[in-house]
């Protein structure tokens, strides 16, 4: 029931003028804030590098087990590597088509799913707040926690009743009123509005409210 | 804000992404499409047949094999030898010393002001806010240069303004303790803790 706060994650949908989030006026206290700045919004992709370099270790340990058996004129672990080497190069023959092309598809999605993590600007979800002493960096989850209190007090309803999806560029906020008791969306959005100037996120998004049409029963 | 090597991440995972990308692709065409089968055949027969008369030619002078495998096994081994050096560059940049100046008075020596007095003055400031869920603080060097990290994690539906304004407060009297001033980063991020702890009705 904990549908408080939701975090939408990176909105990489457009926008991508403003790479840089270090070139914002906020906070840019010494020379080296700017580059904080920068690693702190964005990814390092560290995760997906060990994963990277397991798998190239994996396989490449593996061929030299092979490799190192082979030299020193052992019989091989599970296949030589000339074997190996013969056997790819026939290889539409010897393997059924059907697993042969589930393979290269499973090898293909690995390869897309690196690429695609090289690639993308890889923004997390956060955004930055004015600040006269330090750089300041917010997960989005907070800013939606503290909308929805906002949100919350202002409709005058229960916790479980408003969601608050903050993305890159957009801030919903999602109402579910209470059953015969009329609801105020303008009133709703202004007071979150308000919340957002006063936080001054960068960039900062923009705030738009959903009232369910049903509401809810006994809250 | 570590130091971790982030252009050669993209460079290497996307080198990475790419091969893969392509084998999967021709296992699929030798799968799906017959003239491609032929044209692998010819192409890797081709390159088959010199690797064979390269291990041919690289025989050991008086017995029965090549030295071109030992060469291989070298290869896979220096391969191997980068990775774990490129694993062990993720994360580093830490430092334990805040401000290390020499002293401009009459006793010679350098003065060092850890990165631990940062973190328990923070700590010991921020221990009995009933809004927080945790509080880190991290000392890194950034182009050589120390700075500080304050990660904070405040319950639910904290204002993070307001909380950003009293931590960069306490900021500003810790840089009249420590008589320089570092860059900060205040870091309000949310972790489980705050997630599933109780949540900040009244403040």
């Amino acid at each position: 029931m904990s549908q408080d706060t939701q975090n939408a994650g990176i909105d990489s949908a457009g926008h991508d003028t403003d790479a840089v989030p270090g070139s914002a006026p906020l906070g840019s206290g010494a020379a080296g804030m700017g580059r904080i700045v920068k690693r702190e919004t964005h990814t390092s992709r560290a995760v997906v590098s060990v994963i990277a370099a397991g798998l190239v270790m994996a396989v490449f340990g593996y061929a030299l087990l092979e490799t190192g058996v082979r030299a020193i004129g052992q019989p091989p672990w599970l296949v030589d590597p000339q074997t190996a080497a013969e056997r790819v190069v026939a290889l539409p023959a010897g393997i059924p088509p059907l697993l042969l092309g589930v393979t290269g598809a499973v090898i293909a999605m690995a390869g897309l799913f690196f690429f695609l993590n090289a690639v993308l600007p890889g923004r997390r979800a956060r955004h930055l707040l004015p600040d006269r002493r330090a750089a300041v960096v917010v997960d989005d989850e907070v800013i939606a926690a503290a909308l929805a209190r906002r949100a919350r007090l202002a409709a005058n309803v229960a916790k479980e009743q408003v969601m608050v999806v903050v993305s890159r560029n957009r801030i919903t906020v999602n109402v579910r009123p209470t059953s015969g008791v009329p609801l105020r969306p303008d009133a709703v959005l202004e007071a979150v509005r308000r919340e957002v100037e006063e936080m001054g996120p960068w960039p900062m998004p923009e705030v738009r409210i959903q009232v369910a049409t049903a509401g809810v029963v006994g809250a | 804000m570590n130091n971790t090597p982030r252009a050669l991440n993209r460079v290497l995972i996307g080198i990475l992404g790419i091969l893969l990308l392509a084998i999967g692709v021709l296992l699929i065409l030798l799968a799906s499409v017959p003239a491609v089968g032929v044209w692998w055949h010819e192409w890797a027969g081709g390159v088959l047949s010199f690797w064979l008369d390269l291990f041919e030619r690289t025989q050991f002078p008086r017995r029965q094999g090549s030295w071109l495998w030992l060469a291989i096994c070298l290869a896979l081994l220096v391969v191997l030898g980068l990775m774990i050096a490129w694993i062990a560059q993720q994360g580093t940049g830490r430092t334990s010393l805040l401000v290390a100046e020499e002293d401009p008075g009459e006793v010679p020596g350098n003065v060092g002001i850890s990165g631990g007095v940062a973190e328990q003055a923070l700590r010991a400031a921020l221990a009995d806010r009933p809004d927080l869920a945790g509080v880190t603080v991290a000392a890194y060097k950034i182009s050589g240069e120390p700075a500080l990290k304050i990660r904070v994690e405040p319950r639910q539906g904290v204002a993070p303004h307001r909380l950003a304004a009293e931590v960069s407060a306490l900021v500003e009297a810790l840089d009249a303790v420590i008589g320089k001033r570092t860059p900060v980063l205040i870091h309000i991020g949310s972790g489980a803790r705050s997630r599933f702890g109780r949540s900040e009705r009244v403040r």
